[in-house]
């Protein structure tokens, strides 16, 4: 079984394909303040990849300063069975409020405009075996919430819905609406903080055995949502979440990687592995840079490591065998990391 | 690929080469220049066709079995119609049983373009396979459209057993199966449980780090790529039959003794197990699909290259490995009839030939 004859594509449906390609958009429709939503297909009307609820989609939005491609995440808001359609929801993120562009880029464009994406990718999907499903989502995070939503509503499920939004905001509400008309899901909105935070309480403290819960939305609410679920006793195996963004990081200590060859890199303090691997033109595919998405994963073959991302479960961790060279580092100043990279 | 018998008016006499049909299809196990054989994460890549001694494997993720294809499907459905019990899903997995009908569906009708037809209207399928009658039109997602489940659905149409792993708690669980052609295990005794729990069994395979291996490669499987193992044993059987699972014991289990007492080498079957590694994109689940090859020591021997090898390999093999594939007992009698040099009338009966 020595000789290779000839090699086919891994998959021979076009339907399964995740690796860069251009789809068209179909739509553009605005679904509340500052929210579009945009439907995109594929150019030649061949089914699209199917996805888990939850999955995202991976737009270059442009390219930086620097000439390298700008890519954003955003949520799939279908219930990802032998889609024909891909749907997003992008709030514009303001300059003053720290956006770098991408959103924008995103709510100017155009039906029959060609985008270039990545994906689906799968990063917040339902546990199969769940029996009941409690969702959580505050503001723009209601995407990946509706995604699951509707896979409940798709399969037979049950879920209680929690959405908190600002009064003209709620994206997405009248189709929670539609689906909480279905039997076995409902829906609760709320506004403000305080009465989110009371809602939250009550909610994880009345659901049944074998509830998973999952959230999506801002910072401070996430947290919120962590702590209630632990007052509420809730093991952290059932409790979902999907960040945004990650929390800012400290620069960190100075250390050195030792790759596979056995060529030395200094990092500096305010200096990531994986700008440091770039730079020395080693290719580390990467994507968020905030140890939030997984892309950038290095396998790891000796050196104490401080994990900073959001994406290694702690049994990985203690594993040791790889880390996320976005944001994390060797555990002490002047640590050495051996990469198998 | 045809499903077009053999010409009828070949000779019935083993030709010396080129090999034909069955044989020429089979997905021979070692590579080339194998000598020893110990477990590992032996996985390539899908699709990679192989050329053997005899011939050439591997260039489809299903098998069909050429002039086979039907007599493996009535196997199959008589089991199925017989003891629903081989089919066992955990809570949940309907998804990832529509995922699992979905892909391979798709997957047939392109790489069987004569045989079968998929045609597709949003979720609206309609499934057509000229070799079996299947006449099929069906919503996915929507069970009460399809005579069977839908693990079930394509089980009734293909040779392989179907078998879902997905993650539970950090480990990859065994949670959704059809499982009619198991060389001595029970799909209804080992669903749900994790990797290593069901390998614990295999000498060496956990203590060394291969389940662990094994197990971290699927979870790791990227959505862009499909693998593929092949794995194999000498069969519990004397004969072609597959259902060797522990739900048929009483069937298979005096084959062997009884082949043994005889010296009835030529019907001891080699069998080789395709592993199919898919991870499906609608609901993450992996597929471990496993098509069964079976070969005697009869139709082995006539490959110089191949008989060599296996009497090779099976002799090498440490006594624990030897014990769980079952053959320790008789591999040394049995290798000797395979490499033993005057075997060329196929005239005789074995007992003649071991007198001569």
């Amino acid at each position: 079984m020595s000789a290779t004859l000839e090699r086919y594509p891994a998959h021979l449906h076009p339907g399964y394909r995740t690796q860069a390609r251009a789809l068209r958009v179909a739509a553009v429709a605005p679904v509340a303040e500052d929210v579009v939503h945009v439907t995109l297909v594929d150019p030649a009307g061949v089914p699209l990849t199917p996805y888990e609820p939850g999955a995202h989609l991976v737009l270059t939005v442009g390219t930086d300063a620097a000439g390298e491609k700008q890519r954003n995440a955003y949520s799939l808001t279908g219930d990802g069975v032998v889609p024909r359609t891909y749907e997003i929801s992008v709030l514009l993120q303001r300059p003053e409020d720290g956006g770098a562009g991408g959103s924008a880029r995103v709510h100017a464009l155009a039906v029959g405009d060609l985008v270039e994406v990545e994906g689906p990718r799968s990063s917040f999907a339902p546990r199969h075996d769940q029996r009941h499903t409690l969702l959580v989502a505050a503001g723009i995070g209601v995407t990946p919430v509706l995604s699951h939503a509707r896979a409940v509503a798709r399969w037979g499920g049950s879920a209680e819905i929690l959405y908190s939004y600002r009064p003209g905001r709620g994206a997405h509400l009248e189709e929670l609406r539609a689906l909480a008309e279905q039997p076995g899901i409902t829906l609760h909105e709320v506004v403000g903080r305080e009465a989110s935070a009371a809602l939250l309480a009550e909610r994880l403290a009345d659901q049944p055995l074998g509830t998973h819960a999952y959230a999506c939305g801002p910072p401070s609410f996430l947290e919120a949502y962590e702590a209630a679920a632990e007052r509420a006793c809730w093991p952290a195996s059932r409790v979902h979440l999907e960040r945004f963004a990650a929390p800012e990081l400290d620069p960190g200590v100075l250390f050195s990687a030792v790759l596979a060859d056995g060529t030395s890199l200094e990092v500096p303090p305010g200096t990531s592995l994986l700008e440091a691997l770039l730079a020395a033109g080693r290719p580390v595919p990467n994507l968020c840079r905030q140890g939030v998405c997984g892309e950038c994963v290095v396998p790891v073959r000796s050196g104490e490591v401080e994990h900073r991302d959001l994406v290694l479960s702690d049994a990985e961790r203690e594993a040791g065998d790889v880390l996320l060279s976005c944001v994390s580092r060797a555990a002490c100043e002047g640590g050495v990391i051996e990469v198998e990279v | 690929m045809t499903l077009a018998p053999e010409n009828p008016l070949a000779p019935e006499t083993p030709a010396a080469f080129p090999v034909r049909g069955h044989t020429a299809r089979l997905p021979w196990p070692f590579p080339d220049d194998l000598e020893a054989f110990r477990y590992s994460v032996n996985v390539e890549p899908a699709r990679l066709v192989r050329q053997t001694a005899a011939g050439s494997w591997g260039g489809t993720i299903v098998d069909l079995g050429g002039e086979e294809y039907g007599a493996i499907m009535a196997d199959r459905r008589r089991i199925l119609d017989a003891d629903p019990h081989r089919v066992r899903l955990m809570p949940g997995m309907g998804p990832a049983c529509w995922d699992l009908l979905v892909y391979y569906l798709r997957d047939l009708a392109i790489s069987y373009p004569h045989v079968m037809e998929l045609s597709e209207h949003g979720d609206v399928f309609h499934w057509r396979n000229h070799a079996l009658g299947t006449d099929q039109r069906f919503v996915v997602g929507d069970a009460s459209t399809l005579p069977y489940d839908p693990m079930t659905f394509l089980g009734r149409e293909i040779p392989d057993d179907l078998l879902l792993v997905k993650e539970r708690d950090g480990h990859l669980c065994f949670d959704a199966g059809l499982v009619t052609f198991a060389a001595a295990w029970s799909v209804s005794f080992d669903v749900g449980m994790t990797m290593t729990e069901i390998h614990n069994p295999v000498p060496r395979l956990t203590r060394e780090g291969v389940t662990s291996r094994a197990e971290q490669f699927l979870r790791r499987l990227p959505a862009d790529q499909v693998y593929r193992r092949v794995n194999w044993t000498l069969s519990a059987s004397g004969s072609r039959k597959l259902d060797v699972s522990l739900e048929e014991l009483p069937e298979w289990g005096t084959d062997i003794p009884a082949l043994v007492r005889d010296e009835d080498w030529a019907r001891l079957q080699l069998r080789i197990e395709v592993e199919h590694f898919i991870r499906l994109p609608m609901t993450g689940a992996v597929t471990f699909n496993i098509r069964t090859h079976m070969t005697s020591l009869e139709e082995i021997r006539q490959i110089p290259a191949w008989r060599r090898q296996l009497a090779q390999v099976v002799l090498e093999l440490p006594e624990d490995l030897a014990a769980y594939k079952g053959f320790l007992d008789y591999r040394e009698p049995a290798m000797a009839w395979l490499t033993a040099p005057d075997r060329t009338d196929p005239d005789r009966t074995a007992s003649e030939k071991e007198l001569a």
